[in-house]
């Protein structure tokens, strides 16, 4: 096997599978690891976790040093990578060093939105929730600070709010819209999902913006854009991500949204990979690239562009928006499309606080919905992710009894040798 | 050595009896009496389920791919590649349930009240799985894949 130099930048969910994917084939080429942060990979869905305090900084870690070790891997810490050039094929530090590549993997992955034109956004005590750091500055700030803001009503500004409040801050959720997860989950979850904020003492309110932000230096106050002013020394921003791809601005690397990638994770310049929430690739439901920035699409992307580098061929099927979450007890997940001009069958008891609904176009499953009650969901996931005609088992799909047993004889297995 | 289950559907009758020890298996005391009583229930990983008059035991089949690993946002689920199994490390586990939300086949439950997934680890607290001696049909077999293979291909006379 010949000996390549391959180097990733972005050292997480994508980095490291990418690691992986490589080292299962090549053990002789030369990897090279650049990261930003100052901590080898981390579970960065978990900050909110630890912001809660239900766990330590040791239990945020994904791959502690050895594994670097182990995989005979250079890592190199806070180092931001500045520019990649791709005629020269080396990757540029902020300190000028640069970094020959034979293969290059761009894992960079996104960063929070920050509003810019929105008055006071810099000041102290604003911040974005996609780092440690970020998690440990909040902190910090909880110590002195009584009431904390959050702005948007998404996954991360929830998650936030959650942490924050088993910190014994009194939360506020400044959401634009007129519900909480809108992008994730239709109106009937999302009113289970507001009831269960509201009930563990979270004031959500919506269709409110916030016009500026208050104080000199620290942050004193929001005002919303209906005048009111809300007293409060923290806020956290959960207005979605975007790529980062200002290290390739100056490059041809085509980019949309994130960085474009075909099926094997190629950009248009070849030895250039790209993976994770930094990337577009085939989205399944929508038929088109899109931007899925989330852990498990991150994942697999990088251990299919690992893969490539090696020489394998393999084709990466296409990601599709799926979440799962739990906030208090009550438990959502979201898989594809949630709502539109399609034909849904649902299911909802407001008592027990349990909802499930399915979307279909045609015969095809293309989205399902559960809160309160998740069991099976993974079939659901795989009849849309292998777009498998389910007209035969419409009258199912909301049975609470549906089993792999009755979706056996309709998907791709290869020859199941597991029943005999 | 990675032995795995396999399942003569021609002979399971859907009798349960590998839900039941599996359960308490599952269990803190690991006795049926005392398991019955314990404040949180233990849940089996397996779960017997039927189509067509046939009965098909669904559990983890600590399959190739384990998009359960991948999905596992706490780095709690592993693939152990000699011992060609998904591993699971409770500390780590937050109880996010990304891993019943890919598991292709169902196999992996939400224990709410434990806040862990319920999932098969082939008892690596045991020799051996415990629904192997307890099924009473001998439908549930635990072998590796060539011993398997080897079982399934009919001996050619020479
Ligand atoms: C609070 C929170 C909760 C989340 N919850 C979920 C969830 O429940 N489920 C889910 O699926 N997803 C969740 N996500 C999203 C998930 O974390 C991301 O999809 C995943 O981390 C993407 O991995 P990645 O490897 O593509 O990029 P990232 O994790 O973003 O990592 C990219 C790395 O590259 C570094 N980097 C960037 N630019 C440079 C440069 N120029 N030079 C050097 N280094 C650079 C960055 O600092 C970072 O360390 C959550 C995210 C957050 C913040």
């Amino acid at each position: 096997m010949s000996t390549k130099k391959i180097v990733i930048i972005g050292n997480s969910a994508a980095g490291v599978a990418a690691i992986e994917a490589i080292r299962e084939r090549d053990n002789a080429s030369k990897i090279t690891v650049i990261s930003d942060e100052s901590y080898s990979a981390y579970c960065r869905c978990l900050i909110s976790n630890y912001l809660a305090g239900t766990i330590d900084e040791n239990g945020l870690i994904y791959r502690d040093k050895k594994f670097y070790a182990d995989n005979m891997v250079e890592l190199l810490l806070e180092k931001k990578a500045e520019k990649v050039d791709v005629k020269k094929k080396n990757v540029v530090l902020e300190d000028k060093t640069q970094i020959p590549y034979d293969s290059l993997i761009i894992a960079t992955g996104a960063s929070s939105k920050m509003p810019k034109d929105l008055k006071g956004v810099s000041k102290k005590g604003v911040f974005a929730f996609r780092t440690i750091n970020d998690a440990r500055d909040i902190l910090n700030l909880t110590t002195v600070s009584h009431t904390s803001c959050i702005l948007g009503g998404g996954l991360i500004g929830l998650k936030a709010a959650y942490g924050l409040k088993k910190r014994g801050q009194d939360v506020k959720i400044i959401v634009r819209s007129g519900r909480l997860m809108s992008q994730v989950v239709d109106n009937i979850a999302s009113s289970f999902i507001l009831k269960r904020f509201q009930d563990n003492g979270i004031e959500v309110l919506l269709n409110s913006d916030v016009s500026e932000i208050i104080g000199n230096g620290d942050m004193k106050a929001l005002k919303l854009d209906n005048g009111k002013v809300i007293g409060c020394s923290l806020a956290v921003i959960g207005k979605g991500v975007s790529p980062n791809v200002k290290l390739i601005k100056e490059t041809d690397i085509k980019t949309d949204k994130g960085i474009l990638v075909d099926e094997y994770m190629r950009t248009n310049i070849e030895n250039v990979y790209a993976a994770g929430d930094v990337c577009q690739a085939y989205d399944l439901t929508m038929g088109k690239p899109e931007i899925n920035a989330l852990w498990p699409h991150a994942v697999e992307q990088g251990r299919y562009a690992g893969a490539n580098i090696c020489g394998d061929n393999l084709k990466y099927a296409g990601s599709f928006g799926m979440n799962s979450v739990e906030f208090f007890g009550l438990a959502i997940i979201s898989i594809g499309i949630f709502d539109g001009d399609y034909e849904t069958l649902s299911y909802a008891d407001k008592d027990k606080e349990v909802y499930k609904k399915v979307v279909i176009d045609g015969d095809r499953l293309i989205g399902a919905l559960f809160v309160g009650s998740i069991a099976n969901s993974g079939l659901y996931t795989r009849l849309i992710k292998e777009r498998i005609n389910i007209s035969g088992i419409k009258d199912d799909l909301l049975d609470e009894n549906i089993s792999y047993a009755k979706i056996k004889n309709l998907v791709k297995e290869e020859k199941e040798k597991i029943y005999i | 050595m990675a032995k795995k289950l396999y399942y003569d559907v021609s002979k399971c009758l859907a009798c349960k009896s590998c839900e039941l020890v599996c359960a308490v298996g599952k269990s803190s005391s690991k006795e049926l009496q005392a398991a019955l009583s314990e404040e949180t229930k233990p849940l089996s990983c397996v779960k017997v389920k039927s189509l067509e008059s046939k009965n098909f035991p669904i559990a983890c089949r600590h399959c190739k791919e384990h998009p359960c690993v991948s999905a596992c946002i706490a780095g709690a689920l592993s693939y152990d590649k000699t011992k060609k199994l998904v591993d699971y490390d409770r500390n780590k586990c937050v109880g996010c349930w990304m891993c019943v939300m890919v598991c292709p086949y169902g196999a992996i439950r939400d224990n709410k009240a434990l806040k862990i997934p319920v999932r098969c680890d082939l008892c690596q607290d045991a020799d051996e799985p415990r629904c192997l001696k307890a099924c009473p049909v001998g439908a549930i077999i635990y072998l590796e894949e060539e011993e398997l293979d080897k079982l399934l291909k009919p001996k050619k006379s020479v």
